[in-house]
């Protein structure tokens, strides 16, 4: 079964013929791809490769190197958390535990039974001045306290959508995935 | 790029090096080492590892030797004169080691490893850490011939690297990062490239190991030998490992003239043919059946049997430069015949000649520094690897390269092809030099512009497909001297070249001399005495001859016509009526049948000689053992067999050979237009399908039994690679069965379904395992094919 769809490949075909080597373009498709899977499997990597006239190897090593990259499925929303060290000394890992708690998570699972969240621990950020920080699907929400934590979760659990520090918020998961691709704009 | 010389220091020493140059070079230069583990001469920098940190005056960090250019008047300390650097070298090997395992005991690289080697010269000399390491699952398994141990790992990015600038086959990668990156595969692929040798070699560590040697060997137990690979006409440098008697590994060495530091894995893999139980190392003689004797025995029957009789020679593409030269004034001048030839495809033609009476019209280095390259007729990775390689490093370079061929070749990625069907390739040719002219805005008319731009510059590069018809070739030298582009026409077999220079031939002499001109047949007179003066029968010709009881004796040296040329059923018949059958080889196989007598030759490892590249670049063999048994050169036996007859060659050993041969072979001019070649007439338009076959490089060939673990790796099934335009004409799917059928013969093969193959030509490789291209064969490697759709075969009638 293919992941892209006729619809999609021709989308993946335009994203390539923005870059003058169709190697550049191996994020946006793996955006894509994650768009449709929630995370990219080994079918959709393959896929990319394909379309690229790659080698799979050359597309999961750039899809290993970056974390934004799923390499297991994920829930309709991913929260990650920075515990690194400015984070940290801000309270990120209550910040951590506060956003597993909310999620309904057992210990050693990343993504909760009802297929609504998925709950990481991220490396820096780069927004250390807002630090304690916590991405929702991809956006930054700054100076996160457990309390504001367990809200987001809950408001998200609503199907709120809630405003991040800056700008806009994608839907879900997978919209921001679009939008990281490149096919759909952030409204 | 501008080269002006750079003046520096280093530890205080002034050195002067070309601009550009990396400090751990310059250091090289002043002969001081500075510790390295992903640095590689013929690798791009990467700055991966952090082991070779030199001091720069006036900068505040230390920087790494391997990535930092040489600048005016910088001042370089290395771990010689800085402490700070000892220092940081110590630290880094300290670190590198922290989760390396404790592996050196059982390692394959222990005795031979740069950390071992590293850690002991610069490092810190004892362990501070106690903790637990990383442990991986070990060893993966990246393919049959290639495992990894990620624990001994430094990320180095060697193995990587390689497969990214240089073979281009992209199948490993380093995964993830920070302390969980490593080097990994794609689920469910195997490094199915047949250069993943090199990678073992240039891993600084043991975490790459080759299956054929894993826990075979320590390097104090092996003894080494400096050799040339005689496996194809690449001529690669290598070093051959003895252990106990036996070849156990076989390394790249470098040489920047030939190999670089690169072999491919058929030579690197394929050594154990000579040690097979299947192997004849005694002389034997048809009594009984067929016993051993003394090479006296033997040589005095089958002088017995040559004297006055006529007598027809078939040679296969393994022997070395002497050999073929004494065998070709035996024929000539004791056995009294032109009828030999080492071929199995037939050139004719002025691309012949001048091969045969020129070397060296295009090395290596002026394919590395081309502008512009057309490779014609020649699938370069599978029959030339290491040319491939130096394509791929000129394009790599700027090169503009195309390929004419009936298949697409692995230069897909970095060159144009253009795809016609076999013997049309003369066609598209002249449509290239009509476009010189005429301009356009095809890809004969893009092909055309850039060898017309380079000059020069340009160069073409001929192959095997070309000799299916005198013109083709010549057509393409032809082209190659409109433009002033260097023109090769490139041998496989690593005595292809050497015998065609030595007139194993049945037309042409040493030094591409005529047998038919009177002139050039009197100058290798002068040395050699009287040469019969008619033309000889090419390989087909002897067989048909001794299919026709015209030969009294069939004497076949390496080959095996069965197998090797493209008319099994002639074959069957010549061996069948010929008077008398002389095999010389390393074994007998299906041939043992027909053999009245045989003679076993030393293997290649197990004697001195040399062996010719396509270039005409004479390399040398050396023995990395003693012969098998009784065995021993090809060139004592023609030798020996002279004697028998009563005659002196004046060829008692390999210094006596080159002497008299060098001056019969230095390069001389040939005439512009070759005269008694034109029979075949001009190329024909065929209308119907053409089936055509070459050898992979990893096939049943004999030299390649035994080595289960190449095989396994990159032998591939027997297929039918069919054009889609024809598949859907006949409605064959990809992957399906097909039958093929040809005048001598149909079988039925699985289809792969693509646009990798001209339309109207089917790709079948040849000498498979389970299907004998040759039995569909009528005399040529095309031949015109019909092609249905079939329902899988019973499982007995595939191998
Ligand atoms: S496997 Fe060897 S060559 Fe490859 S990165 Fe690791 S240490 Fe380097
Ligand atoms: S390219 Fe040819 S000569 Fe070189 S290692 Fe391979 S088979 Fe041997
Ligand atoms: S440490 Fe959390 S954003 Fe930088
Ligand atoms: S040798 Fe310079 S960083 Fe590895």
């Amino acid at each position: 079964m293919a992941v892209l769809t006729p619809e999609l490949r021709a989308q993946a075909e335009a994203i390539v013929a923005r870059y003058p080597r169709p190697r550049s373009a191996i994020l946006p498709l793996l955006y894509l791809v994650q768009s449709v899977e929630g995370w990219v499997s080994p079918e959709g990597l393959r896929e990319v490769a394909e379309l690229l006239g790659l080698r799979t190897a050359e597309v999961e090593a750039v899809a290993t190197f970056y974390t934004m990259i799923r390499p297991r499925p994920t829930g309709r929303h991913v929260v990650n958390v920075c515990t690194n060290l400015s984070c940290a000394l801000r309270g990120g890992r209550d910040v951590y535990a506060a956003a597993r708690e909310a999620a309904g998570l057992r210990p050693g699972e990343e993504s909760s039974a009802d297929g609504l969240f998925t709950v990481r621990e991220e490396e820096c950020l780069g927004a250390c001045d807002g630090a304690p920080v916590m991405q929702v699907d991809f956006a930054n929400h700054e100076r996160v306290t457990p309390e504001r934590a367990r809200e987001l979760l809950d408001a998200l659990r609503r199907g709120e959508v809630p405003a991040p520090s800056r700008g806009a918020a994608p839907r879900d998961f997978r919209h921001a995935c679009r939008i990281l691709a490149g096919v759909e704009d952030l409204a | 790029m501008s080269r002006e010389p750079v003046t520096l220091t280093i530890d205080g020493r002034e050195i002067t090096v070309p601009a550009g140059t990396l400090v751990i070079r310059a250091a090289e230069r002043l002969g001081i080492e500075i510790p390295r583990f992903c640095d590689h001469p013929f690798l791009a920098p990467a700055g991966a590892c952090r082991q070779c940190y030199v001091e720069i005056e006036g900068q505040a960090k230390l920087v790494t030797s391997c990535t930092t250019r040489v600048a005016p008047d910088m001042a370089v300390r290395t771990q010689v004169t800085s402490e700070l650097v000892r220092r940081a070298q110590a630290a880094n090997l300290e670190f590198l080691l922290l989760n390396h395992p404790l592996d050196c005991p059982v390692c394959d690289r222990g005795g031979e490893c740069p950390l071992q080697d590293q850690a002991l010269a610069f490092g810190p000399g004892e362990s501070r850490y106690i903790e637990p390491k990383r442990t991986y699952r070990k060893p993966i398994p990246l393919s049959p011939l290639v495992n990894l141990d990620r624990e001994r790992c430094v990320l180095c990015a060697r193995c990587t690297r390689f497969c990214d600038e240089i073979s281009g086959d992209r199948f490993i990668e380093l995964y993830d990062r920070g302390a969980g990156e490593r080097v990994s595969i794609a689920a469910g692929e195997d490094f199915r490239s047949p250069f993943s040798g090199n990678t073992i070699q240039i891993c600084p560590v043991g975490a790459l190991t080759a299956t054929p040697y894993r826990f075979v060997a320590r390097p104090f137990d092996l003894s080494s030998t400096d050799s040339t690979c005689a496996h194809c006409a690449a001529g690669c440098a290598i070093r051959v490992d003895v252990r106990r008697g036996k070849v156990v590994r076989v390394l790249a060495r470098d040489d920047v003239e030939v190999n670089d530091a690169w072999i491919c894995d058929k030579g690197r893999f394929a050594f154990a043919a000579p040690d097979r139980p299947e192997r004849v190392t005694t002389p034997l003689v048809r009594a009984r059946g067929l016993e051993p004797a003394s090479f006296q025995e033997v040589l005095g029957e089958i002088a017995a049997r040559c004297r006055g009789g006529r007598v027809g020679i078939l040679v296969g593409g393994r022997l070395a430069d002497e050999d073929a030269y004494a065998l070709s004034k035996l024929a000539r001048t004791v056995l009294g015949t032109n009828d030999l030839d080492h071929r199995r495809a037939f050139h004719g033609g002025r691309a012949e000649l001048l091969a045969a009476a020129r070397p060296m019209s295009v090395t290596y280095r002026d394919v590395e520094e081309a502008a512009a390259i057309l490779v014609v007729g020649l699938d370069a990775e599978q029959e030339l690897p290491i040319l491939h390689l130096r394509i791929r490093k000129a394009a790599r370079r700027g090169a503009r390269v195309f390929v004419l061929h009936a298949r697409r070749t692995r230069l897909h990625d970095l060159g144009e092809h253009l795809l016609v069907r076999p013997g049309h390739e003369a066609f598209a040719l002249e449509r290239i030099r009509e476009a010189l002219a005429a301009g356009g805005d095809g890809p004969e008319a893009r092909i055309a512009a850039a060898l017309a731009e380079a000059g020069e510059r340009a160069v073409v590069l001929a192959g095997p497909r070309l000799a299916e018809h005198p013109l083709a070739a010549d057509v393409a030298l032809g082209l190659a001297e409109r433009v002033g582009a260097r023109f090769a026409l490139c041998a496989r077999r690593a005595g292809d070249r050497g015998a065609l220079r030595a007139g194993v031939h049945p037309t042409l002499l040493p030094g591409g001399r005529r047998v038919t001109d009177d002139v050039e047949r009197g100058q290798v007179e002068a040395v050699w005495g009287p040469i019969p003066a008619e033309p000889g029968r090419d390989a087909m010709g002897i067989l048909r001859a001794a299919a026709g009881r015209e030969l009294d004796v069939l004497y076949l040296v390496g080959v095996d016509p069965l197998r090797d040329l493209p008319d099994p059923a002639l074959a069957r018949r010549a061996l069948a009526n010929a008077g008398y059958t002389v095999i010389q080889g390393l074994e007998l196989g299906e041939l043992e049948p027909y053999a009245d007598a045989f003679l076993p030759a030393a293997a290649a490892a197990e004697r001195d000689g040399r062996v010719t590249t396509w270039e005409g670049r004479p390399r040398p063999l050396r023995a990395a053992r003693a012969p098998l048994g009784l065995s021993r050169p090809d060139w004592e036996i023609f030798v020996g067999l002279a004697e028998a007859l009563g005659a002196d060659l004046g060829l008692g050993s390999l210094e006596a050979i080159r002497a008299e041969a060098e001056p019969l072979l230095a390069p001389r001019e040939v005439p512009v237009r070759s005269s008694a070649w034109g029979a075949a007439g001009p190329p024909q338009w065929i209308e119907e399908r053409v089936l055509f076959t070459y050898p992979l490089l990893v096939d049943e060939g004999r030299l390649l039994e035994g080595a289960t673990e190449l095989k396994a790796a990159l032998e591939e099934e027997p297929f039918a690679e069919i054009h889609r335009e024809d598949a859907e004409a006949l409605g064959v799917a990809d992957g399906g069965w097909v039958r093929v059928r040809t005048s001598a013969g149909d079988a039925v093969v699985r289809a792969r379904v693509g646009e990798t193959v001209a339309p109207g030509a089917v790709f079948v490789p040849f000498n498979q395992p389970g299907l004998p291209v040759a039995e569909l064969l009528a005399g040529r490697f095309t031949v015109g094919v019909h092609l249905e759709p079939a329902a899988e075969p019973a499982a007995e009638e595939v191998a």
